[in-house]
């Protein structure tokens, strides 16, 4: 049987400066939380994580983030902002993931749960490179990269009759344009203009 | 000769009504043709960055939505929105650049050009209900879709982001049901319109997406629905592409036609099968509208 890594509350063991860099980024305060647990209650996703929404916060109040970045938790949001607009007191829940996510991608945290980093990075280089999503090539390389082979066989002669299925798409043709924009961003970080 | 445009908008299709969502994109410009409303599309527009790129990089998200705006701010009139997520996007970045100065002050250097602000977006529905107006709407219905039991669903992202003034209220929106009623269609009430589908799970982890679709089906089966309408592609591609799988894995047959909303009301206006794209639907309508003598 797994036992629980027991939480101890100290000086040493709260990082409030990794909490202080989550609230400027998502421009909300953790400490306005006072675990009402509506945001858990209306979480669509909270039963695939271990720890739901108001966990997180309560987490973070107690600079406790290391427990959540490893955890799945932050990547099974599905960002439906549910959350937020439920929050009595504000607290932007939707951007604290937002940011939690930023900050361990960047870190390149342990987050086991790799499948949804993956979709989100092959999505965000299909940007990168054609301007625009292509469904089709984004679905492949996904299953490629991750070793499913097979997922979704079935559904694509079907789509692929449907015609919703691309093999081509239509070119955008300002593709100098994007390419600056990711450029122009990775030097900002570098000059630490931006995080 | 046909008569000049009564509104004219520029037009934010997104990635998915160029591919899996096209009868989307199709019925879209064969309605507002119909009803005089001119969409222009913005020329060499870029993908909004959806829930991938705010996940893990809001000043790329952020900049991607103030290049469609500065793009969308060549054409003259409000900027019209297909999708619910880049609808979503595309409001909060107007919101947060305008709030936020350093944000913004970050954006413009990454665009290398002043952010622009001023163009009001819209949803599809927005412009239908609000700006056409329903009487008018109503009045364009040449064969209403009377005896059509509609589920309207809206997922989460219509009614988002919240802290601006938007679409409708973002717990109780009738928008939908007005719209389509206002078409002849009957609406029914029912407990998961406003429930998230998994969206972008469905391609890294499907198994999320079949448990929460699976609930959303069976809530519109139990509200006597005979088909669900939705204004957003991702929503549909949950609804409609997985439905049969959906069935297999819960042994049941819900059999549930997902139309777009501009598919429906397209109906209703007069517009034939081949202009609304209804032979891409993978839950085949065809049945049901015969049955309701609407084919």
């Amino acid at each position: 049987m797994k036992t629980k890594k027991k939480m101890v509350i100290s000086q040493e063991t709260m990082d409030i400066d990794f909490v202080r860099k989550v609230e400027a980024l998502s421009d909300t305060s953790v400490r306005r939380c006072f675990q009402c647990g509506k945001c858990s209650a209306g979480c669509p996703m909270a039963t695939f994580m271990e720890h739901p929404p108001n966990r997180v916060v309560r987490l973070l109040q107690l600079g406790q983030w290391r427990r959540i970045i490893e955890g799945r938790s932050i990547w099974y949001c599905a960002s439906c902002e549910t959350c937020s607009t439920r929050c009595p007191n504000k607290v932007h829940l939707a951007s604290i993931m937002d940011a939690l996510r930023k900050l361990s991608w960047d870190a390149d945290g342990p987050s086991k749960e790799s499948y949804v980093q993956l979709a989100n990075k092959l999505f965000l280089q299909n940007i990168r490179t054609y301007g625009r999503q292509y469904e089709m090539r984004l679905a492949a390389v996904f299953n490629v990269k991750s070793g499913q082979f097979l997922k979704d066989l079935m559904l694509g002669p079907k789509l692929l009759a449907k015609g919703k299925l691309k093999m081509f798409h239509s070119k955008n043709k300002n593709m100098t344009e994007i390419e600056k924009i990711f450029s122009r961003i990775e030097e900002m970080r570098k000059k630490g203009e931006a995080l | 000769m046909t008569p000049p445009n009564i509104m004219e908008y520029s037009y934010y299709p997104g990635c998915s009504l160029h591919a899996s969502a096209g009868e989307y994109d199709l019925s879209t410009r064969e309605l507002f043709k119909a009803l005089g409303i001119g969409l222009t599309e913005i020329p060499d527009w870029f993908c909004c960055g959806a829930t991938p790129a705010h996940n893990v990089d809001e000043l790329l998200s952020l900049s991607l939505c103030a290049k469609n705006l500065e793009l969308a701010d060549q054409i003259e009139g409000d900027v019209a929105v297909a999708c619910a997520a880049c609808f979503s996007r595309l409001k909060t970045a107007q919101h947060v650049l305008g709030e936020n100065d350093v944000k913004r002050k970050q954006v413009e250097k990454a665009i290398d050009a002043p952010v622009k602000l001023n163009s009001n977006v819209k949803h599809l529905l927005d412009i239908l209900a609000h700006d056409l107006g329903l009487e008018r709407l109503a009045a364009a219905a040449k064969k209403p879709l009377a005896g059509l039991k509609v589920a309207c669903y809206y997922g989460c992202l219509l009614t988002r982001p919240t802290d601006v003034p938007n679409l409708d209220c973002v717990e109780a929106p009738t928008i939908m049901e007005r719209v389509v009623e206002a078409v002849g269609a009957e609406t029914v009430s029912w407990t998961h319109r406003l429930e998230c589908c998994g969206a972008n799970f469905t391609l890294s982890r499907p198994g999320v997406v079949i448990q929460l679709t699976n609930a959303i089906l069976d809530s519109a089966k139990a509200a006597g629905a005979d088909c669900i309408m939705v204004g957003c592609p991702l929503c549909h591609g949950n609804l409609d592409i997985r439905q049969k799988e959906i069935e297999g894995v819960y042994k049941t047959d819900y059999n549930l036609p997902v139309f777009y909303l501009t598919q429906l009301v397209g109906l209703a206006a007069g517009l034939g099968p081949d202009q609304l794209g209804l032979d891409a639907m993978i839950v085949n309508p065809t049945p049901l509208l015969k049955e309701k003598g609407l084919l």
